[in-house]
């Protein structure tokens, strides 16, 4: 127990040991720089221990239970008993496995891990106040620092998080029982994958939403795909409305009011419900005005292509330097940093960064969409395979979706893809390589793919973008 | 209807650049295939350039006077159907999304398409090359399907730059600069309060006339640097763009705080003493570029020279042999000649007795006639004899080449020498006139002097250079009793034999001299060559 202050001295101090933050601090520590990683809560950050890891967990079991229970067409009759509890514990299990790693890696990588929240007294300078018992704190000082404190779920007014019945996205991971009524706040991919979890759990779920469609920034073909197959799984949307408050009804459970544009309200009957409208980057107690930091409007660090924010030496990765914020990009963007202090000429110089959804089915993109490419000037090839017309889509069962591809049609060069159906998370990887690596629609139809596998659907769609596919008519 | 695009071609024999010295084209003009669209200078010559295209011209991306790297755009043109104006429309309102193109910078692709799938197209790993190298990868041709860019094609790319560095002057990212320095510099900006001086020194009139744009790109640290200075981001000239928005570096900031800063006396020209100067007189030097004396571009033949000169003279150790010919009999042999050349419309001079005499030598010194090839480690020895003959010209030295001196007359060689050295004054060579000599001579007597020291046409393994033919005094034994010496007026030719010392030894450059001073000496032995 350390008490009163101490004052110690670092190279590299990294703030939060998320996804962007533990792959600094590693890099750094491998560059041979004298790193310091501060973490004020769990290893791994929010992705490990309440998003992107958990959720995925909950998915599978979920979708696994779903489909024991719905296989009837393919002879299997079962009706699977759903232990939550034994099933966030597992969970729970994977998530300490996963931090325990990340922990281990860091020591084993040199990296000096100290916990408690960080704040800064100038721009050398950071006071960590450890957490817990021991009241003491810690005076760092730094040559470079690197801010990855990450972001957190919106809360919007009418809604607390204290509250038990309204859960943000970590309280939905982490609950003990299947609600039987769950309004969803937000018909994002957040608000999407867990709708998705819970409807497969057997509850009755409604998603309410302030737009006119679900997963908004992608195509119309796309989000159909999605939202019809959540229709089929029972759930319902009611669009062009948002939640603004709750009230308790006479059954002992809840009503969740909205209100549209237009100010007509409605109430949903709920036992739980679910906001997931958004995430804010976690900045508060930092103090980065001290640092000579400002943020911008949104509460976000601005950064260049080498994540240096405004003061050079302090950089910022992950959801607090901004959008997207996705674990990829803040890792990526944790390499970039490392390696510039490290005095070496990285950069954000990535063509695109893929992003996956979880629902059922996945969708994944990467690069352009064909409007993206027209408005970039692109004269624009499009391929498309539906996996319906893919073998082993068919003896998965899942032959929702389509593989899309989008090029120049000059060159050929690959300038995106949207796919939308079976794994298509896992799929969207080899058109992000073509992209990075200015791959053409030949080299991707001419590199022979395994039969029968999902991934002879991006071949078949670059050869139709080539008006060559065997297995799909050629638009 | 499409937009091709049209590369500098290879115009000649190793020619990695050119100036265009004129375009013979405008937008708008329609052009056949094979039509001259451009003059450019390489290395010795002037040259059209030819369209390989039926069309219009759509752009022209390189101004006159520029000198471009062989396989650089040049000029595009429109084929195919002549639907013109969905054509206008694309290169006018859309731009490449992705690179960083600086419009004064023709030779980034990017710039100059006008085309958006010109995007560069280069695998993350080439990328990073390109940021350890410094090099634009927008100014980066690609050998690749498409123009995609690979590793060797940044490594050609910054080679090139090296020995150009004033070409690239908006590479980004940086080279890295870095460390503890950087981070002083970071801080101590923040604190730099010199920004309310600045302030007010910007206003109108008094600096560099404000950008005034409604919208301009930086990076974060960029717009601190401006804050802190005074300086309105929008206010500050530039000529880099991303995503087709102006974008500022912190140079520019610092550059327009400066100017802004100063008082007027950069801005105005000095004044002259009188009141009459500051009007009538042309402006002196731009403050800009105001150093002393005359700044002359080191480039186009100048440098093609530098770089032979330099390449020869660091390569083959030089020793240079001195002789001088009596060439009393010579003088008289051309005085007998001449007229007998003037009917057939040929002025002889000596070269032709030298080259002959020459010959001579190289048959009996066949390591003269030679060239080392240092790579295969062998010494190649010439059963050809083409002679260069150095020719002085307005754009500097020439070395048009006689083929085959061997097989050709006093006569028909006056000619030639005659014919190629009133083109090369012309610039009207051709290059394959210009190469494949095996041995050369510098006739610098033709302008005075008597002994100089050569340097050697490399490869080749011999220059021989020719002093004036004058008469000068000699010692000869006196005359009739056979009892002494005495100095006596006679016609003499000085000649300077410069060899490579790795291929051959000043004894056997001695023996040879003999054998040429010997043929010149005694005219009549030439007509054994």
């Amino acid at each position: 127990m350390v008490v009163g202050d101490i004052s110690t001295g670092t190279e590299v101090l990294v703030i939060g040991a998320g996804p962007g933050g533990y792959v600094a601090a590693i890099r750094a520590a491998q560059k041979g720089l004298d790193v310091t990683l501060v973490e004020k809560d769990a290893y791994g950050g929010a992705c490990l221990n309440r998003g992107c890891i958990p959720s995925k967990a909950l998915i599978t079991a979920s979708g696994l239970a779903h489909e024991a229970g719905t296989a009837e067409e393919m002879g299997i009759h079962a009706d699977p008993a759903v232990d939550l509890a034994r099933m966030i514990e597992w969970k729970e299990g994977v998530v300490d496995r996963l931090t325990g790693g990340v922990e281990k890696l860091c020591k084993a990588n040199g990296v000096n891990l100290i916990e408690g929240a960080a704040s800064f007294v100038d721009d050398q300078t950071v006071r960590v106040a450890h957490g817990g018992d021991g009241q003491g704190s810690e005076s760092i000082e730094f040559e470079h620092a690197i801010v990855a404190t990450g972001s957190r779920p919106v809360e919007i007014p009418g809604f607390s998080f204290a509250d038990e019945h309204v859960w943000n996205s970590a309280a939905a991971l982490s609950a003990e029982s299947v609600p039987d009524r769950l309004v969803v706040g937000g018909g994002g991919y957040i608000g999407m994958e867990l709708a998705t979890v819970y409807a497969k759990l057997g509850a009755d779920v409604t998603v309410v939403e302030m737009l006119e469609d679900v997963l908004d920034p992608y195509e119309d073909d796309v989000k159909r795909v999605v939202r019809k197959r959540a229709e089929d799984l029972g759930i319902e949307f009611s669009f062009g409305e948002g939640a603004t408050g709750w009230s308790e009804a006479s059954d002992g459970g809840y009503l969740v009011h909205t209100e549209t544009e237009a100010g007509e309200e409605s109430t949903y009957p709920a036992d739980r419900v679910l906001v997931a409208v958004g995430r804010e980057p976690v900045t508060d107690g930092l103090d980065l005005e001290r640092a000579g930091i400002e943020t911008d409007d949104r509460g976000f660090i601005e950064t260049d292509d080498r994540t240096r924010s405004a003061v050079e030496h302090v950089h910022a990765v992950g959801d607090v330097a901004g959008e997207p914020m996705l674990a990829h990009a803040a890792s990526k963007e944790g390499i970039v940093a490392a390696e510039t202090i490290a005095g070496e000429p990285a950069a954000l110089d990535q063509r695109a960064i893929p992003a996956a959804v979880f629902t059922d089915p996945e969708i994944g993109t990467v690069g352009m969409t064909e409007t993206d490419a027209e408005e970039a000037g692109f004269d624009v090839a499009v391929g498309e395979m539906p996996f319906n017309a893919s073998g082993r889509a068919l003896t998965t069962g899942h032959t929702d979706g389509f593989v899309r591809i989008v090029a120049d049609a000059d060159e050929g060069f690959v300038l995106g893809a949207q796919i939308v159906g079976p794994e298509a998370s896992e799929l969207i990887a080899e058109v992000g390589l073509a992209i990075e690596m200015g791959a053409t629609l030949e080299d991707v139809a001419a590199t022979v793919h395994t039969h029968p596998t999902l991934s002879e659907a991006v071949m078949e769609a670059a050869e139709n973008a080539q008006g060559q596919a065997i297995h799909t008519l050629n638009r | 209807m499409t937009v091709k695009e049209f590369r500098l071609p290879d115009v000649g024999e190793g020619v990695a650049e050119g100036e265009l010295v004129s375009w013979l084209v405008a937008p708008g003009d329609r052009v056949e295939e094979d039509q001259p669209v451009a003059e450019v200078e390489t290395d010795k010559a002037l040259v059209e350039v030819p369209s390989s295209y039926d069309g219009v011209v759509e752009e022209l991306f390189v101004e006159e006077g520029e000198v471009v790297p062989v396989g650089d755009v040049i000029i595009s043109f429109r084929v195919g159907g002549a639907d013109g104006a969905s054509a206008d429309a694309e290169s006018g309102d859309t731009k490449p999304t992705d690179a960083e193109p600086d419009d004064s910078e023709p030779t980034s692709v990017e710039a100059e398409s006008g085309s958006p799938s010109r995007r560069t197209f280069a695998p993350p790993s080439v990328r990073r090359l390109a940021r350890e190298l410094g090099v634009d990868l927008s100014a980066v041709d690609g050998s690749g399907p498409g123009g995609r860019v690979d590793e060797r094609d940044v490594r050609e790319h910054a080679d090139a730059e090296g020995s150009d560095p004033d070409e690239d002057d908006a590479t980004d990212p940086k080279p890295v600069e870095m460390d503890t320095g950087d981070r002083k510099s970071a801080v101590s900006k923040r604190g730099s309060a010199e920004g309310a001086g600045a302030t007010t020194a910007a206003e109108p009139g008094s600096g560099p006339e404000p950008a005034g744009r409604d919208r301009t790109l930086s990076t974060p640290a960029t717009r601190k640097l401006a804050n802190d200075l005074g300086v309105d981001l929008d206010d500050v000239p530039t000529d880099e763009t991303r995503e087709g928005e102006a974008f500022v570096a912190e140079e520019h900031v610092r550059a327009y705080a400066e100017a802004s800063a100063r008082p007027d006396d950069e801005a105005a020209p000095p004044a002259g003493e009188g009141g009459s100067g500051v009007e009538t007189e042309p402006t002196p030097a731009d403050p800009a570029t105001d150093a002393p004396g005359e700044t002359i571009p080191y480039r186009g033949v100048r440098r093609t020279i530098g770089e032979r000169m330099e390449q020869s003279k660091f390569t083959a150790p030089h020793v240079t042999h001195h002789d001088t010919a009596e060439v009393d009999a010579l003088v008289a042999a051309r005085e007998r000649l001449k007229p007998r050349a003037a009917e057939v419309g040929v002025k002889l001079t000596y070269l032709p007795f030298v080259m002959k005499a020459v010959l001579a030598g190289l048959r009996e010194y066949p390591i003269l006639n030679s060239e080392l090839r240092e790579e295969a480690e062998e010494i190649v020895l010439k059963d050809e004899y083409h002679f260069g003959v150095a020719v002085a010209t307005d754009a500097g030295l020439m070395v048009p080449v006689i083929e085959d001196v061997d097989e050709k007359g006093l006569f028909e060689l006056a000619a030639e020498v005659s014919d190629l050295a009133s083109r090369a004054r012309d610039r009207s060579l051709a290059p394959e006139e210009l190469r494949g000599s095996t041995f050369t001579l510098t006739n610098f007597g033709a302008i005075g002097g008597e002994y100089a020291t050569p340097i050697i046409n490399y490869p080749e393994t011999a220059v021989l250079g020719l002093g004036a033919v004058e008469k000068r005094p000699v010692v000869r034994e006196r005359s009739g009793d056979g009892t002494g010496h005495e100095v006596v007026p006679a016609s003499t030719l000085p000649l300077s034999l410069s060899i490579d010392h790795r291929v051959v030894d000043g004894a056997v450059a001695a023996e040879f001299a003999n054998v040429v001073m010997d043929h010149l000496e005694e005219p009549l032995l030439l007509l054994n060559e």
